[in-house]
This record gives C-alpha cells, sequence and structure tokens, in this order.
C-alpha cells in the first residue's frame, strides 16, 4: 500500500469506527461507493479491529520483563572481576546486583556488589562514592558491615565486603515472631552502630529492615553505610535556610525506593544529619514491636503525608506493659529532629535501661491487634508542609496533566509581544488578544484540550468574559482568595487522597474550591473546603452526605471525588479532556455526552470544551447557561492573572505592582484578582513552570 | 502562528548535565547521541524489570510509565527536569526496550532454525529459551516487521505503537511525546491495531 492509499482507507476506516460495530459494513458500502478496492480493504482492517481484542494493548514488559532479566549477570557466573569470582547471585539492591563472590588471593567469600553502568560514567559521582565508600570502610565496629574494597575492574565498579550467611529483618519479620527479647537485642545493636558512625560523622540515610542482616549467631550486621546519600540526586544548594527549593521537593516527591522509613525531613528533602537515621531506626522499632508500619498511606504520597501530618497509632500493649519502651518509640518518631533523642548514644542507654526494666517484667504478648486509622497530627500546618503537599499533589498528577504549551514564537509575532512587566490592564487590545490566546492555549493543553483552531471570533469572546471577570470581581465584595488560600493546607491533602483514589485528577478537585461561591458560611467558619463541589442537597445525600455536613471537608471532600469519578465514566472517551469533565460537572455527564454524539454525527468535531464552545449558538440553553457560566468562571480567572511572574510569595511586592499601576477599579480589586489569580496558578502549574510558561520574552 | 518552539538549549546548558545534552542531540537526530545514551537507559530499564518482576510476585501491579519516570530522575539527577527531555527520554526507552526485545526474540529464532547456533553460546541459547516462548518470539519479530512496514506508509502511527507498546506510555503521554492531542494518539492507535493486526495474522 502506498501512503496516499493508506491516507484514503484511513479516512473510511476512522469514520468506520467511530460508529458502532453492527453499522461499520452498512457504512463502508456507502461510503466506498463501488470501490471495491476500497470496501475490501477497509472491511478487512474493520474485521482485523474487531477480531484484534486485547492484541498489543498490554505494554510488552508486563509478559517479557523476564528477558530484560535474563541478560542480568547470568553470564557473570563463573566470570571474575578483579581478584573476585562470583559463585552465585544474592540479589538486587538498590545500589545494583549483589554476588557471591571469592576472592582467590585469601581464599574468603566476600559479597560482590558491582554499581550500575549509568554509575561509573559520572566521575564527579564516582569520586565522592569513592570517597565516602572509604570513609565508611574506617568504620571498625562488630555491627557495620566490613568493606573490604572499593574498586574497579575493566570498568565495572564494585564494592566487596564481608560476607555475611544471615537473614534481613524484612526476611525475620516476614517469617518469624520476634520475641521482646529478641527485638531488644537487635535494636541495641543497631543503635550501638549507629552510635559508633555518627561518631564518626558517617549518617546513613536508609535505615530500614532491607539494610539490617542478622547472623545465625545472632550478631546483626547495618549494611551499605554510607552508600544511600551517593545514590540521591545532588543536593542543590539551598537558596535559604528555612525555605528549601521547590526543585529538590520535586524531586523528593518522586523519590525512588520505599517512602516509609524517610523522616520528616528526607520527605522535605531539608538537610539531614544523623538524626534521620534516628527516626528510621524509630520506624523499624515500631514496626517489629506492633508487625506494622507506623506511617503507611494507600500510595506513596499518602505516606509521605502521614509521615509529615500524623502521629502513629499507639503501641497499646507495649505502652500498657513496657511504658519506657513505647515513650524511646516514641521520642525517635518525632516529627522535629530537636525533639527527638539527640544522639544514637543517649538512645542507646535508655535502649539498654529499658531491656533492664523488660528483663524483670514477665513476658507478654507485644503485638496489638491492627488499629483504626492513624490520628491526625496537629491541625496547624507549616507552610513548608503545604508546599510539599501540594508538590506532591502535582508531581503526581502531573504526567497525567501537565502538558507543555506551544508558545509563540517571538520572532513571527513582533507586535504581539507583552514586555514581562507589563500588566493585562496596560496592553493594548492586540496585546491582550494575543495574551490571552497564550493563557488558553496553555489552560487548555493543561486541562487536556487542544484546539486545533481556535478562531478569532473564539478569543473575542473569551476576551469579552475576560475584561467582563476583571471589571466586576473587584467590587463584588468576594471573601478574598488570599482566605481561602490560607486554608488550603486542610483540604490539599484530604482532596489529594480522595480525588486520587478514585483516579479523579487531583487539580480539579483543587479548582473546585476556588471557584465556588454559593457555601461562604462554611468558609467563614474556617472549616475549609466548603465549596468541594456545588452540588444539590438531594445529589450530595445520595452520595452520603448529609445538608448538616455540608461544610464538613472530611465528608465533602470523598463524596465529591466519587461524584466526579462518577462523571467521568459516563463521559467515557470524552473525559480525555478536563474541560469537559468540569463542564459535566456543571451541567451533567449525560448532556456532555449527547451534545457531542450530535457534533460527531454533523462532521466536525472534537471531543473537547471549544467544539461545544464553538456550536455555542446551536446549543439548547443548557449551554449558553452553563457554558457561558464556565468561561468566565474557569477560562477567564486563569487567563486573567495580571503578571504570572509575580505570583509567587511573597505578596507586598504584588501590591506594590497594583499600586503603580492604573487600573480599572479600586485598588482592592487589582490586589484580589491577583491573588485569585495566584491561588489558581499555584494549584495548577508547579513551580518553575509558572514563569517559564507564561513568560513572553523577546530573546 | 501558534507554532511550538522549537528546543534551542544554549550550550552552556549541554555542560551542565550530559544526559540533557544526549536527549537534545538525539532529538536533533544525532545517532551517537543514541549510542551513548542506550547503555545508560539499557541500565536502567533493566531496574525496571527488575522491580516488575517483583512487584509481580508481591502480587502488586506496576506501572510501566511510572518506573519510566523514575528511571529518568535517576539519571537526570539533581538537574531541574525539563519535560521535553523527559518525553525524549521516553522515546529513547521505548526504542531501546523494542531493541532489547527484538534482539531476544531473534536469539530465540536462532535456537529454533539450529543453523546460527554457533553463533550464540549454548548456556545463553537455554537462558532464552526459559525466559521467551516460541511463539512469543515469532509474535515479537511479526509485529517487529509490521511496524517497519507501517513506519513506510504513515510514520507517525508506528511510533505511536513504539511508545505504547514498547515504552509502556499512556495515551497521555504518548501525545506529549509527540506532540499531538490524546485524541489524535487514541485515533492513530486504533487504525494501527487493526493495521499491524491484519499485517501479523495474514502474514502467519
Amino acid at each position: 500500500m502506498t501512503r496516499e492509499q493508506w491516507v484514503k482507507v484511513e479516512a473510511v476506516l476512522q469514520a468506520a469506527l467511530d460508529r458502532p460495530a453492527g453499522e461499520r459494513v452498512s457504512f463502508l458500502s456507502e461510503a466506498c461507493g463501488g470501490d471495491e478496492l476500497l470496501f475490501k480493504e477497509t472491511n478487512s482492517l474493520i474485521e482485523a479491529y474487531e477480531r484484534a481484542s486485547d492484541f498489543i494493548e498490554q505494554p510488552a514488559i508486563t509478559r517479557d520483563a523476564r528477558v530484560l532479566l535474563a541478560d542480568d549477570g547470568g553470564d557473570k557466573l563463573g566470570s571474575r572481576i578483579g581478584p573476585y569470582e562470583i559463585l552465585s547471585r544474592l540479589g538486587v539492591g538498590g545500589m545494583g546486583e549483589v554476588y557471591l563472590a571469592e576472592d582467590a588471593r585469601l581464599d574468603r567469600r566476600v559479597a560482590l556488589k558491582l554499581l550500575p553502568a549509568y554509575f561509573a560514567s559520572d566521575d564527579a559521582r564516582l569520586r565522592r562514592f569513592q570517597r565516602e565508600a572509604r570513609a565508611a570502610s574506617a568504620l571498625n565496629h562488630p555491627n557495620i558491615l566490613t568493606i573490604h574494597e572499593v574498586g574497579e575492574s575493566e570498568g565495572v565498579y564494585f564494592i566487596a565486603t564481608e560476607f555475611i550467611d544471615g537473614a534481613t529483618i524484612r526476611e525475620l519479620l516476614r517469617n518469624h515472631d520476634l520475641s521482646l527479647d529478641e527485638i531488644l537485642d537487635i535494636a541495641e545493636q543497631v543503635a550501638s552502630a549507629l552510635a559508633a558512625a555518627h561518631a564518626a560523622g558517617i549518617v546513613h540515610r536508609d535505615i530500614k529492615p532491607e539494610n539490617i542482616m542478622r547472623r545465625g549467631d545472632g550478631l546483626v550486621k547495618i549494611l551499605d553505610f554510607g552508600i544511600a546519600k551517593l545514590m540521591e540526586p545532588d543536593q542543590l544548594e539551598p537558596s535559604d535556610d528555612t525555605q528549601p527549593s521547590r526543585a529538590t521537593h520535586t524531586e523528593s516527591g518522586l523519590v525512588m525506593g520505599t517512602v516509609n522509613y524517610m523522616s520528616p525531613e528526607q520527605a522535605r528533602a531539608l538537610p539531614v544529619d544523623e538524626r534521620t537515621d534516628i527516626w528510621s531506626f524509630g520506624v523499624v522499632l515500631y514496626e517489629m514491636l506492633g508487625r506494622r508500619l507506623p506511617f503507611k498511606g494507600e500510595t506513596r504520597m499518602d505516606t509521605l503525608v502521614a509521615i509529615l501530618e500524623r502521629e502513629p497509632a499507639p503501641l497499646t500493649n507495649v505502652a500498657n506493659n513496657y511504658p519506657q519502651l513505647a515513650q524511646i518509640v516514641e521520642t525517635c518518631l518525632r516529627k522535629s529532629a530537636a525533639d527527638r533523642f539527640a544522639s544514637a548514644s543517649d538512645l542507646l542507654v535508655e535502649l539498654k535501661q529499658s531491656k533492664q526494666q523488660s528483663a524483670v517484667l514477665p513476658s507478654i504478648a507485644i503485638h496489638d491487634k491492627v488499629e483504626a486509622q492513624a490520628l491526625p497530627a496537629s491541625r496547624r500546618f507549616a507552610w513548608a508542609s503545604l508546599s510539599v503537599a501540594l508538590i506532591l499533589v502535582l508531581g503526581t498528577a502531573a504526567v497525567m496533566l501537565y502538558r507543555r504549551p506551544a508558545r509563540q514564537s517571538a520572532l513571527d509575532q513582533p507586535n504581539a509581544i507583552a514586555p514581562v512587566e507589563k500588566l493585562y490592564s496596560q496592553m493594548d487590545e492586540a496585546e491582550q488578544l494575543a495574551f490571552i490566546r497564550d493563557q488558553e492555549q496553555h489552560i487548555s493543553s493543561m486541562m487536556g484540550d487542544r484546539p486545533a483552531k481556535l478562531n478569532s471570533e473564539a478569543l473575542q469572546a473569551i476576551k469579552k468574559y475576560v475584561d467582563q471577570y476583571a471589571s466586576q470581581r473587584g467590587v463584588n465584595g468576594e471573601e478574598t482568595l488570599a482566605e481561602v488560600y490560607a486554608r488550603a493546607p486542610q483540604y490539599v491533602p484530604l482532596i489529594a487522597r480522595s480525588f486520587g483514589a478514585r483516579r479523579v485528577p487531583v487539580i480539579i478537585g483543587i479548582y473546585l474550591p476556588v471557584i465556588e461561591s454559593a457555601y461562604r458560611p462554611c468558609f467563614e467558619n474556617s472549616i475549609g473546603a466548603k465549596g468541594l463541589f456545588q452540588f444539590l442537597p438531594q445529589t450530595a445525600r445520595r452520595y452520603g452526605v448529609s445538608p448538616e455536613e455540608m461544610c464538613d471537608a472530611e465528608k465533602m471532600t470523598p463524596a465529591a471525588a466519587h461524584y466526579m469519578a462518577d462523571h467521568m465514566a459516563e463521559l467515557g472517551d470524552d473525559a480525555e479532556s478536563m474541560t469537559l469533565v468540569l463542564l459535566s460537572y456543571n451541567t451533567g455527564a449525560t448532556w456532555v455526552r449527547t451534545t457531542l454524539r450530535e457534533l460527531r454525527d454533523a462532521g466536525d468535531y472534537q471531543r473537547n470544551f471549544w467544539t461545544l464552545f464553538a456550536h455555542r449558538e446551536e446549543l439548547g440553553s443548557n449551554f449558553r447557561q452553563e457554558g457561558a457560566a464556565y468561561v468566565p468562571n474557569f477560562f477567564a480567572a486563569a487567563i486573567i492573572g495580571e503578571n504570572p511572574q509575580n505570583f509567587g510569595l511573597p505578596l507586598p511586592a504584588l501590591s506594590t505592582l497594583t499600586d503603580a499601576t492604573p487600573s480599572p477599579g479600586p485598588d482592592q480589586s487589582g490586589r484580589r484578582l491577583a491573588t485569585r489569580q495566584k491561588v489558581l496558578f499555584i494549584f495548577l502549574n508547579s513551580q518553575d513552570d509558572l514563569t517559564g510558561d507564561f513568560r513572553h520574552d523577546n530573546s | 502562528m501558534l507554532e511550538s518552539r522549537a528546543m534551542t538549549t544554549p550550550a552552556d546548558d549541554l555542560a551542565a548535565n550530559d544526559l540533557t545534552g544526549l536527549l537534545v542531540d538525539w532529538a536533533r537526530g544525532d545517532k551517537a547521541a543514541l549510542e551513548q545514551l542506550t547503555p545508560l537507559v539499557y541500565d536502567e530499564i533493566r531496574r525496571i524489570a527488575h522491580r516488575y518482576v517483583q512487584r509481580e510476585r508481591e502480587g502488586q501491579t506496576l506501572e510501566t510509565t511510572a518506573l519510566v519516570n523514575e528511571a529518568y530522575l535517576r539519571l537526570a539527577g539533581s538537574q531541574r527536569v525539563e519535560w521535553q527531555n523527559r518525553a525524549h527520554f521516553f522515546a529513547v526507552t521505548a526504542q531501546v526496550m523494542r531493541h532489547i526485545l527484538i534482539d531476544h526474540a531473534r536469539r530465540r529464532q536462532y535456537v529454533k532454525h539450529g543453523g546460527e547456533v554457533q553463533r550464540v553460546s549454548f548456556d545463553a541459547a537455554t537462558r532464552d529459551a526459559a525466559v521467551m516462548s516460541q511463539p512469543r518470539a515469532a509474535e515479537l519479530l511479526a509485529l517487529d516487521e509490521a511496524l517497519n512496514e507501517l513506519a513506510k506508509i504513515d510514520p507517525r502511527k508506528s511510533r505511536v505503537v513504539e511508545l505504547r507498546y514498547f515504552g509502556g506510555l499512556s495515551i497521555e503521554e504518548t501525545a506529549e511525546v509527540l506532540e499531538i492531542s490524546a485524541m489524535t494518539v487514541r485515533r492513530d492507535w486504533r487504525a494501527a491495531k487493526a493495521w499491524l493486526y491484519k499485517k501479523v495474522t495474514s502474514d502467519e
């Protein structure tokens, strides 16, 4: 088949596939209009399509992961790396594969860890690694795994350590019931190792059951000292001690491996010291005692939120019988490093005392039944943790939602360039239009809509709404968004959990509280999250929320998420456009779906908001009302943001900017607008993209 | 008027991060860059596969994309993650993944036909046989061939399939990488699926 033939075939094929299976063949005979070849070709493709069912639907890796592993060292067995002959494979760690090997020179067995190839390609990292590993190898303590050698042979970097014939704590937890005595014994040895390492200035950073081994004779060894740090991304220079850089946050939001043992400071990507090990030790101790994790959510993000925000459920049996031990766990797990044990030696002293105490008490069951949800910690939520939560939220949503907008070429549009410092109100009409078009592109693409051809009429319409919006907002006396913003910390984690769990884009959850205005009393009660959705009392009741509970964020948020999920399900394929989902939330999914189907049958269509918008005159009053409300409420709200580069905190810079500008409304309005935009954009955008994507640069 | 801006990364960015540089070069069609990228990516893919198999054993499902994302972050280190680069990374990953699997399937075929066994050690051959079934190898090779055919008449659809099937990308991410709408991806996907299925079943 030639390209030209295929173009023709595909057009008919696509049109046929748009139709229900039963109607396709009759459509083909009609569409091919006697072209036998075309009919035969398209018909066979339709048949193939209908038979193909799950052909190539599952990514290859789901079937072939093993193939990728097969290359993985099988051929290393029996081979020699430096003086080491590889005997068998022990496993795969975060740092690469580990083999049992024999050191021919000394006739001793070692564990040989081979570093991933990419590691070796980074000179700086490699040097750092060698430095750290050597420092760690200088640690001479019975409870720290001895590093024999760090070296390189024919381009393969390796670490040779003593070989431990034993089980990790993870394996012990899985296969045995550890008695209190055993637990205390392990804890004491680990604390002792930590004390020695910390005294030498080495922080482990990755204490977890997988990194602690117990030999047959009961000797405990901590593995991989000084290595975890090397696997982390390079630390960025903190620009400000109190405000960790956002880039680091993003990375911590997507951190690899388990997050269960991570300290709050690690979760926030703050600098860590030896007290991070004390936290992680506390988590391990808690897990050994309670046989469950102190901080655990459905997703990694939930877990991180729990680490930052929640207190673990008490270990009741331990607390009742061994209060001192319970106290030790509690002290290790204090959110603020300053409140934990100052050093591992302090911890060790306490543990020894506790061990003596337990020795005189009768042995009793220490494991509690699994208890109810962890308790919420203080309602107060520091700014920094908000930004963590937000960025985690956005990080999660980003893959699904964030698309980089098409940018305007500065060279092509010399007249439409808005100087960076210019406010919307200072632009002339052409600039405003250009600005709107740019913003609309950005927002649309972020929301899943990619208008193929947004005409000047549509732009004018949006501009009208924007102008209207801009002139009205200030005088309506609405609550300032600064207040909404201030309450955001209360509901963002809630939104993340509820919406995330139901696979509804978190962005919608975050957006909803910003647009609504009907639930003002709830806001005034400082309960927050009042208008997570605006559905009518009957609908709310259907989702299990009584009218009295309309201000209860804990109730409303999951119900809203559920409601949105139902809308998305109803929209089916069309749900790929988030603006349609939001519109369906206002207008009803069935209506949106039916309308799209009608437009589809009429010819030119796309499954996005702009299809509806373009046809607004032909559509029923349904759209004219809701769509009209929708545009100013969302697009205009997002578009109008005066100078988005200044949306970053702090506020004073913004107000200065507004005052210096002859703004159309009272001073307050500009500020209010800007604040509203700030909320929206901070919610909608992550970090640098904010400035990056809105910049009209002349370069 | 609203064209996407071509990637113009200043030279200092290249110096700042090898991966960024390599990805940019690769996106510009520099074949040598792909050669340098491949081992890096390959290493990460194996790690992904490990975790995949491990989670599978634990009864968990795992989003390939999440792992590829992590792989990218690991490789990119502390550099600010440029979405554009990440998209390129996805694309490279898909290519490398395809390459590995097809390579493997070919080796598997050699074993079957016997003719070129000498090129593969016996151990390697048995190992290959253990991880990929004969029909699967045949299926992959047929798909690969069909994809190459498809690329001749409709390169974009061939890429859509490569990204989704070998790279494990979602519709959204495929759209991002190819800079087309998700809807176009869906339409490309279904047409490509029909075309490929017809091809691989009729050629057998």
